[in-house]
């Protein structure tokens, strides 16, 4: 068979609609994952016995269960629980959040922890609280080393939103689908998707390249 | 009222009991020389005075506030003692400058200005006027110490904790951190210092406590003790030392 360009030429825009929803679902998505890892991962860190139990409850819930089944449990058994309405994009993004939430926590945890013990006592010695010497010493130091594999999982995430077909976001691979069920194109417009999900990626990663570059002193 | 005082103080890790029933008063300008074998307590002892560990029994009480009053006195109470490690755990994402103007910036509230002129008046104290642009990384361990000095200093502290300073260092940079230390005990600050560093005990010291098992030993005058100590377990330790 041939390669047909002009199949791809007029499944752009609406592959590129579908990639919009993709980062807007990933930042905000991980944005807040970010928020829930570091309390979180904090928690573990420094928290006491409660704080850390109720940190690692939710970490290993999430972990213990696939993705597909938090946004289902979310999307259809939340509001019959709960008796809210969730439309797609919202689930989609609580799924995010709360995926990525619980992997970052771990990473924020093994961060803060490889920090040398030392500098946390020099900090509490001069008479701060323990959460200025989070925020002025320890933090910084952490960040520069989670970023490597925070990048792992930005993309990780990226990655799950195409789980999202099941619950009908306009995202990517939905719209991928869409044009694959009326034009049969399965060659052009899964390479097209593919490369979209490449492009979206490897900014991902240029952009995690330069921070920890630009973070050079330790 | 004592700069520090021990009364029946008891510590444990685990089963292990660290300090036990130790009574120690420390008055303002004494320069305590502590010593003793490796495992006998001395560095639990100072960090049991800022609270880096928490007592099991007994009270301790630093300037008037006892150890067990609650997180903000411990707060006071680590202001009011700086400590000095021997690691120097300097920041190492702060310059010296940085480093110095932490304290009085984040615990004192100074302004940034303010702080940074402090702090440079610190290092110039300390022989470092040249290096304050310098990170800890591009510092010598004797230069690290010295700076670490100085940030201790920075918060006005009326009290000095040392914990083995010049252990970490090559033979020919101790002689700088210790010249700060005696400058520092020749203007009256008070002294709590772990070290191996018999030279500075005798001209430094002002009282010399040897420790064993958790237990003050011997406590006495430095010259006395290194000179003619009764206890044969010191004399014993000193030969070793030297
Ligand atoms: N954080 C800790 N956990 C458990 N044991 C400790 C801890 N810190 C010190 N110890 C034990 O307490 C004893 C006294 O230690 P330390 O005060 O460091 O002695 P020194 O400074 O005189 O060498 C040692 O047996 C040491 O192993
Ligand atoms: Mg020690």
């Amino acid at each position: 068979m041939e390669f047909d360009w002009s199949v791809i030429a007029d499944a752009m825009p609406t592959l590129l609609s579908g990639a919009r929803v993709t980062i807007l679902i990933t930042l905000v998505g991980l944005a807040g994952g970010m928020i829930l890892g570091v309390v979180a991962g904090t928690m573990r860190a420094y928290g006491g016995v409660i704080l850390n139990a109720i940190a690692l409850a939710y970490i290993e819930l999430i972990r213990g269960t696939p993705m597909l089944v938090q946004v289902m449990f979310i999307y259809f058994a939340l509001p019959m629980l709960a008796n809210i309405r969730v439309d797609p994009l919202s689930a989609a993004i609580t799924a995010i959040m709360i995926n990525a939430g619980a992997y970052i926590a771990e990473i924020v945890r093994g961060a803060l922890l490889s920090v040398n013990k030392g500098l946390r006592e020099a900090g509490l010695a001069l008479g701060l609280p323990t959460w200025k010497v989070l925020f002025y010493i320890i933090g910084p130091l952490a960040f520069r080393r989670m970023i490597p594999p925070l990048g792992n999982q930005f993309i990780i995430s990226l990655k799950d939103t195409s789980l999202f077909i099941v619950i009908g976001v306009a995202e990517l691979t939905r719209q991928g689908q869409d044009i694959m069920s009326t034009t049969f194109r399965a060659v052009e417009v899964w390479s097209a998707v593919a490369i979209l999900y490449l492009v979206m990626t490897g900014v991902m990663t240029l952009v995690l390249r330069v921070t920890e570059k630009r973070m050079r002193i330790l | 009222m004592s700069m520090v005082e021990f009364k029946s103080v008891t510590k444990a890790f685990g089963s292990i009991t660290v300090l036990k029933d130790v009574d120690l008063k420390v008055e303002a300008g004494e320069v305590v020389v502590l010593i003793g074998p490796s495992g006998s307590g001395k560095s639990t002892l100072l960090r049991c005075i800022n609270a880096l560990e928490t007592i099991d029994g007994g009270d301790l009480v630093v300037d008037g506030i006892s150890v067990k009053e609650g997180r903000s006195r411990v707060r006071m109470i680590r202001q009011e003692a700086g400590m000095v490690f021997q690691q120097f755990n300097l920041f190492p994402q702060m310059t010296a400058l940085g480093n110095v103007s932490f304290g009085s910036r984040k615990v004192r509230g100074l302004g940034r200005r303010e702080a940074e002129e402090q702090a440079r008046e610190l290092l110039a104290k300390v022989g470092l006027a040249e290096r304050g642009h310098h990170y800890p990384s591009e510092l010598s361990g004797g230069q690290q110490q010295r700076v670490a000095i100085a940030r201790a200093l920075a918060v006005k502290p009326k009290l000095m904790l040392f914990d083995e300073p010049t252990s970490a260092l090559d033979p020919e940079l101790r002689h700088e951190v210790l010249r700060v230390m005696q400058q520092l005990a020749e203007e009256g600050m008070t002294m709590i210092v772990v070290t191996h560093e018999m030279s500075f005990a005798r001209k430094v010291g002002t009282r010399l406590i040897f420790m064993e098992g958790g237990k003050i030993s011997v406590d006495g005058d430095p010259a006395q003790l290194l000179d003619h100590s009764e206890n044969p377990r010191l004399r014993d330790f000193l030969q070793h030392v030297h």
